[in-house]
């Protein structure tokens, strides 16, 4: 069983503002699912229609295999939220607060225990309203696991918090998955989504634009690897060489060196080519396609 | 389950609002001032009979200007306020169901404000009956009581009124304009109609629709609706002439119960349908 299947999904505002078109997504069981986009792209909208604060104009959505609209209330039983856009009661307490979400799912769970596990236990007994942003989200956060729901649905879980916070959550997000949740998050930034997640989906204006793991992105983005080789006299025939070699699909004159993108079996072949050919090598280096361009590529190029 | 659980964290929360505080100790000295001088000074204010009885009507009728007025502060926001910030998508983010948090709400704040409501009464009650030397059982339980309904439906109309919109100004505008319409201006509408009742020959010439009408607003109700419980003919309508239910007190409690049910309603039927 799929934990959340939407098929044909879409979302119009009024005045014919298309927020979201055609979304077809299956995330699996006990995988851990980055949603990436930038702003605006839609991901706050979809994950709006899985929890039924908005209702999608076409198309349908299941979550842990129930609709999203007639089930939701043991959808949400079921699940561990984290919402964009939220806002904690000031004059309750951290306390309070986890107490609420224990009262509200019926299920044993200590409160001083998840805000220990969150990073916040010292804050327990204050009033949130007088939290900073990032303990608020950790509040959230630990708001989410209470119970131990099958599903996480995490949007933006690192925003207002310092690299290092954001590490934790990563790591919280792990051990979840270990447990055997499902991790559904989204983000804006590629280092929070490429570090811990199985798969990713790009989403961009209203658009899944690929689904793929961080590998499969990478290969199909480029192939693998950029080689940069410097060569003592770069000449035409070199580069004719290295264009004759298998799995080469671009080669480009730079800084007096050659820029060649290859497929990482290749590149020993491209430099035994030129050395064959009388080329010297005077020194080479690979570099990994960064995910930064792929995520470029996806979101703002011309498709 | 799930509306105890909204309720439970809504009083928590209000039970927190320095307003609310601030206008209940308004309202207990005011009752306890309005017990001392119909206790010491009825004379002088040409009340012939100085009766329990009569306290109890006299605390009530300043119970529903405290009631209408911190209704509206403590409730205005209850929904309109928690989608303008976002809590409500923690909120719903839990297994509630939006009517769960509707009628939560309503629990949750109708508690909050029974408290202060119930302080005062008591307290004026108390101090009356000290200085009289005589207590009304039973007027002062069916003041209790109604007063309890009357919180509880004025709730319920500011929450209603609230789960209609998104905008906190919106919703401060619905409540204050709905104050303003049913409370303060309801007179001068009832002249309005009346005197277009007689320009137009084609309505009844024996308006006694009019009477219903001066029933509706949520205060005037009240009131009626108490005289119903107190034994003894204190109020508007003489049973024993009455030829029909809505010319007796019973029709301020069926009023009551619209107010409870329908302004709740209709915000519900809205508010189940929004994006958040």
């Amino acid at each position: 069983m799929a934990a959340i299947e939407t098929s044909g999904l879409g979302k119009e505002y009024g005045g014919d503002i298309l927020a979201l078109e055609g979304i077809d997504l299956r995330i699996e069981e006990g995988e851990i699912f980055g949603f990436l986009g930038p702003n605006g792209a839609g991901k706050s909208t979809t994950i709006n229609i899985l929890l039924d604060f908005v209702r999608p104009t076409e198309g349908s959505a299941t979550v842990l295999g129930m609709d999203a609209q007639e089930q939701s209330q043991e959808i949400r039983r079921r699940t561990g939220v984290l919402p964009e856009g939220y806002q904690v009661y000031s004059r309750l307490t951290g306390r309070q607060h986890v107490e609420f979400v224990i009262d509200s799912k019926n299920v044993d769970a200590d409160p001083s225990a998840l805000l220990e596990r969150v990073g916040i236990p010292e804050a327990a007994d204050r009033k949130a309203g007088g939290y900073s942003k990032g303990m608020k989200q950790r509040l959230t956060l630990a708001m989410a696991l209470v119970g131990e729901p099958e599903l996480l649905i995490l949007d933006e879980p690192s925003t207002g918090l310092d690299p290092a916070g954001a590490r934790e959550i990563r790591e919280i997000v792990r051990e979840e998955r270990d447990r055997g949740a499902t991790v559904f998050f989204s983000s804006h930034i590629l280092e929070q989504v490429e570090a811990v997640c199985d798969r990713v989906g790009i989403l961009r204006a209203g658009e899944l634009v690929a689904v793929d793991s961080i590998d499969g992105l990478r290969e199909a983005a480029g192939d693998g690897a950029t080689l940069r080789v410097e060569l003592a006299d770069v000449t035409d025939d070199a580069i004719a060489v290295v264009e004759g070699v298998d799995g080469v699909t671009d080669v480009r004159r730079q800084d007096g060196g050659l820029v060649v993108s290859v497929g990482n079996g290749s590149k020993t072949r491209v430099l035994s080519a030129l050395e064959d050919a009388g080329h010297e090598v005077m020194d080479f280096r690979t570099e990994e396609t960064s995910l930064e361009e792929i995520f470029m590529n996806y979101t703002e190029g011309d498709r | 389950m799930s509306t105890l659980a909204v309720a439970k964290k809504d009083f928590q929360d209000a039970l927190r609002s320095k307003a609310l505080w601030g206008l209940s100790a308004l309202f207990v000295l005011l009752s306890l001032l309005i017990a001392y001088v119909f206790a010491e000074f009825t004379t002088e204010m040409g009340i012939e009979e100085q009766t329990a009885k009569g306290l109890a009507y006299f605390l009530a009728s300043q119970i529903t200007l405290f009631v209408s007025i911190t209704a509206i502060v403590i409730a205005y926001k209850a929904i309109a306020g928690e989608r303008e910030s976002g809590s409500i998508k923690i909120l719903l983010s839990l297994p509630h169901t939006r009517r769960d948090v509707l009628l939560g709400k309503v629990l949750g704040r109708g508690a909050t404000l029974s408290i202060p409501t119930l302080i005062g009464l008591l307290a004026g009650a108390a101090l009356g009956t000290a200085l009289m030397g005589e207590v009304a059982p039973v007027a002062l339980g069916a003041l209790l009581l109604m007063s309890l309904i009357f919180v509880l439906t004025y709730i319920s109309i500011i929450v209603g009124l609230s789960a209609l919109t998104g905008s906190t100004s919106r919703a401060s505008m619905l409540t204050i304009g709905f104050f303003f319409v049913f409370e303060l201006l309801w007179g001068g509408v009832l002249i309005g109609i009346s005197w277009i009742s007689r320009e137009l020959p084609f309505l009844s010439n024996d308006p006694a629709w009019i009477d219903i009408l001066a029933q509706i607003p949520p205060s005037a109700a009240y009131t009626t609706g108490l005289t119903a419980l107190i034994p003894g003919d204190i109020g508007l309508a003489d049973e024993t002439t009455a030829d029909a239910f809505y010319q007796t007190p019973w029709v301020g409690i069926v009023m009551l119960v619209l107010w409870l049910v329908v302004p709740l309603a209709i915000g519900y039927w809205r508010f189940s349908k929004a994006d958040l």
